[in-house]
């Protein structure tokens, strides 16, 4: 066997200084951060709900295009855009309540308890206190974020402290608060004489202030448009919103660094209860001015919103899209029913199948990281 | 020369999309030597080798075995042709006994059935003809990692394989157990076997192989007969340039304690896996921990972080005890540490190489701000420009600082992880493996960027299961053994030998407990 060195071997290799990635593997680097950009899948996930969603209703005998057009017309429609807004502002606000904890990767399920605590509190100020408007809103509104806030913290040092999830927590808490505050409802706090489980009517002080001569959308609308607006500042720009982030990529590394894991835990669905008494708050202070038992939960404002939320994957920037795109199907829906003949639970099968699709691609992208783990 | 060499592969290319792995290499090997195929990460080493094998289907190129052309359709034909392959990753069934791994596939059979004492009885007879002791009966899943590759090794064995090719088999290994290893590859190659030892490590070409392939950017970059081989020409023949290694002077002065630790004992799980360690770090002192992994350094790291508590026993910083205090008091305090796992611990692979060389520097200046109005704020524009300058100063081969650290090569999430912990200047780094899966020129960098640290003041605690490591970084080294400090060695007395003999507990035993004693 004759080895020798190969020509131009070692002796003649001349010295390299690093360079920088070809141009090849540069493009193929861009390729894989747009395929990998954040709004493909949901994209995805919306494009194939409304296909799905078509293909019902053909197999129903019906005609997709005339029935997706009556839901955009119905939602879209000039006259009842101010009703639109104002439903997207209270799926928004229950989105916003999802996406908070999102972030740092826990599902928080109990809106509709912590909108209902909240609805309560905003209707004991409104009907106990004679205040002025401009102190008895904000000191409404305040108390709600304050109770539902606090009843959406317990969940932290449960899962902190007791290892319970958060998912379970939140889940289990919810239906507890609903029954509470129908029972008060009920039995303590509703109008004497009235057949309805509700409060009286607030006085006008408390009527959230309108926005000019529209008659759905309040102040309400403004109010979320700020949250949204200061979870999208915190999110990027604050240390407090990079350390949910990176606990919800990775719970050691963020231990590792220094992050309280337990502490954040604790703002997060402190601040996540506090948004969905917001809502809930909003809601009472709206007509009809009361606080009647389960209109605030009949709507599905709380699985709008989460479903809102999980198709943005909690992104700020897409918080308000996704909740418009449910916000149309909501109100489209009565549209739909009425002109195109289809029943309007279409609305719901879309949300489920979006739904769906998400977590699949969650069991997909889990797979495929276990994979590369051990490749 | 006439013989026909057993393996002739001439002109193997293979392209995965726009990476050309391989780039007309050909790897003579003759019957019955040792020949190492030596390359950096990502040189094509092991694409090579399953080209060989018949796991990938080559660009262009032949293959010929025997001096016969021959092309394999997969590794069931490559086995038929007398090929035995250990894989990086084994592929081994855990829940099954060594036996039923290493007949599986070539039964001795008897009436139809898997002939059990027949298999034992194989594993018996490879074990007395390789000296390696393995028990046919024991459930792969509870055996050592050593004692797995033993698994693979005799699999191949098992089919009579003439040609057994290994990849990076010693990655894994306590020192003792590599030197069992080679022990086994030279008595195969004696008894006419011809081997193929993938591997990055110098030393181990040096030790063991009698001809050297080197391969770079999946080219052939080199080849050498053992005799001609040396260190620098290895290395100059990987990297492509000089490397000159970076050693630890002794010399500098050393001043106060920095961390003490004193009688900790740390329980997990009702598992004592630090048992009564005491260890000084002073200023200017790099104290090396040896051991093989799963001995207690990495639980005796998560004490002194803050991530594990103890059970008993003081941990001073800087003269405060911090025992009670939380990860980022004691980060804040002084300490930065590069943890083992790089994956799990040490970075979020879908964030930013931006995000992850900003977490636990986001509440400092220049991204954060520590007081003022910016308290508490984050510029994004100051993490960018930052990002981009430690990307440049550490070298990290990477085409944007948005890319998430995932898609970075091992070595250079692993910069990542370094630049981050360096920058911190803490008066206490905690470097644990901190060149592992980087390559041997970055190698190179990190080692003079450690000794630095140590020559500007710093205390480092170097944990490490790489003796040249340590005996190239460390001022002085304890090594750790079933979670107590079994030995320490000065600069002066230590030699890999002595320092391979504590690793294993000082008895020259062939298993080496993994697990520390039960409580
Ligand atoms: N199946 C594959 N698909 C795409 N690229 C691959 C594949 N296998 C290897 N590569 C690429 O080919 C190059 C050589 O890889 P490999 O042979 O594993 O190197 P080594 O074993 O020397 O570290 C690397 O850049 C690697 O990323
Ligand atoms: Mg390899």
């Amino acid at each position: 066997m004759n080895i020798e060195p190969v020509p131009g071997g070692p002796g003649t290799v001349a010295p390299r200084a690093p360079e920088p990635l070809s141009r090849r593997s540069r493009a193929s680097a861009l390729l894989t951060l747009a395929v990998r950009h954040p709004a493909v899948v949901p994209t995805g996930a919306v494009v194939l709900a409304v296909l799905i969603g078509a293909a019902i209703v053909l197999a129903a005998g019906l005609n997709p295009i005339s029935a997706y057009s009556a839901v955009l017309a119905g939602a879209l429609d000039l006259e009842n855009l101010d009703y639109t807004f104002s439903v997207w502002a209270l799926i928004c606000g229950m989105a916003l309540a999802a996406a908070i904890p999102l972030r740092m990767g826990e599902f928080n399920l109990g809106g509709n308890g912590q909108m209902v605590l909240g609805g309560l509190a905003a209707a004991f100020i409104a009907g106990q206190l004679d205040l002025p408007s401009i102190l008895l809103i904000p000191l409404a509104v305040v108390a709600a974020g304050v109770v539902a806030g606090a009843f959406g913290a317990i969940s932290a040092p449960l899962s902190t402290r007791y290892g319970i999830p958060i998912i379970i927590s939140t889940l289990l808490l919810s239906p507890v608060a609903v029954a509470i505050v129908s029972y008060l409802l009920r039995f303590q706090l509703g109008e004497a004489g009235s057949a309805v489980a509700q409060t009286e009517r607030f006085p006008d002080s408390a009527h959230m202030w309108a926005l000019g001569s529209l008659s759905y959308s309040n102040m309400g609308l403004i109010l979320i448009i700020v949250l949204m607006a200061l979870f999208w500042l915190v999110d990027s720009r604050s240390a407090v919103g990079f350390e949910l982030r990176v606990i919800g990529a990775n719970r050691r590394f963020a231990s590792y660094g220094g992050v309280r894991v337990g502490r954040l835990a604790f703002g997060a669905m402190a601040a996540s209860g506090a948004v969905a008494g917001v809502v809930g708050a909003i809601i009472v202070l709206s007509p009809p001015y009361r606080l009647v038992d389960g209109a605030l939960l009949s709507p599905g404002y709380t699985f709008a919103g989460l479903a809102a939320a999980l198709l943005a994957g909690g992104r700020p920037a897409f918080v308000p899209l996704t909740a418009a795109l449910f916000t149309i199907l909501q109100v489209g829906g009565g549209g739909m029913e009425r002109s195109a003949d289809v029943p309007r639970q279409l609305s719901d099968v879309l949300q489920g199948v979006v739904i769906i699709v998400l977590a699949l691609r969650t069991i997909v992208d889990s797979r495929r990281t276990g994979r590369s783990a051990t490749s | 020369m006439t013989t026909v060499p057993a393996v002739a592969l001439v002109g193997i290319s293979k392209r995965f999309g726009a990476i050309v792995a391989n780039d007309g290499v050909d790897l003579v090997l003759s019957r019955g030597t040792v020949h190492a195929v030596m390359g950096e990460n990502g040189a094509g080493k092991s694409t090579l080798m399953s080209i060989l094998f018949g796991l990938v289907s080559p660009d262009s190129g032949n293959i010929f075995v025997d001096g016969k052309p021959t092309t394999f359709s997969g590794p069931l034909d490559a086995i038929s042709s007398g090929l035995g392959m250990v894989h990086q990753h084994f592929r081994l069934f855990e829940s099954m006994t060594v036996a039923e791994n290493v007949v599986y596939g070539a039964e001795p059979r008897r009436n139809g059935l898997v002939n059990r004492k027949a298999a034992h009885d194989r594993v018996r007879e490879l074990s007395a003809r390789y000296g390696l002791d393995v028990d046919p009966g024991a459930v792969v899943g509870t055996l050592s990692v050593g004692t797995q590759q033993r698994v693979e090794i005799f699999k191949a064995l098992h089919r009579d394989a003439r040609i057994l090719i290994l990849d990076e088999p010693t990655a894994v290994l306590t020192p003792g157990e590599v030197t069992s290893l080679f022990a086994v590859i030279r008595r195969a190659a004696d008894a006419g076997t011809t081997v193929v030892l993938v591997t990055h490590k110098i030393n181990e070409v040096l030790s063991v192989s009698d001809e050297v392939t080197v391969l770079r950017d999946g080219r052939v970059t080199g080849r050498f007969q053992r005799a001609d081989a040396t260190s620098a020409k290895l290395v100059h023949a990987m990297t492509g340039r000089e490397v000159t290694p970076v050693a630890n002077s002794g010399s500098g002065s050393v001043g106060a304690a920095v961390l003490r630790v004193n009688n900790l004992t740390v329980v997990d799980h009702h598992t004592v896996r630090v048992t009564d360690v005491s260890v000084d770090v002073r200023a200017g002192e790099i104290v090396g921990i040896a051991g093989v992994s799963g001995n207690g350094q990495h639980e005796l790291v998560e004490a002194i972080l803050g991530t594990r508590r103890a059970l008993s026993g003081t941990i001073e910083l800087l003269g405060r005890d911090i025992g009670a205090a939380s990860v980022r008091d004691r980060r804040a305090l002084g300490l930065a540490v590069i943890p083992e796992d790089r994956r799990g611990e040490g970075s979020a692979v879908q964030l930013s190489t931006a995000e992850n060389l900003t977490l636990g520097h986001h509440r400092t200046a220049p991204v954060g701000a520590s007081r003022g109005l910016r308290r508490g704020w984050i510029s994004l524009r100051a993490e960018r420009a930052r990002a981009r300058d430690l990307i440049a100063e550490y070298d990290v081969r990477t085409s944007g600082e948005q890319l998430p650290v995932g898609s970075l090569s091992g070595g250079n999430a692993q910069k990542v992880v370094i630049a981050r912990e360096l920058s911190h200047n803490a008066p206490l780094l905690i470097a644990e493996q901190p060149t592992q899966g980087v390559d041997v020129g970055a190698i190179e960098a990190i080692h003079g960027r450690l000794l630095d640290y140590r020559a500007t003041g710093g205390a480092i605690l170097l944990v490490s299961h790489e003796i040249t490591e340590l005996l190239a970084l460390a001022d002085r080294i304890l090594v750790m053994y079933a979670g107590r400090i079994f030995a320490e060695f000065s600069r002066s007395e230590a030699t890999t030998a002595r320092i391979g003999a504590a690793m294993a507990g000082a008895q020259a035993e062939t298993d080496i407990p993994t697990e520390a004693s039960r409580l």
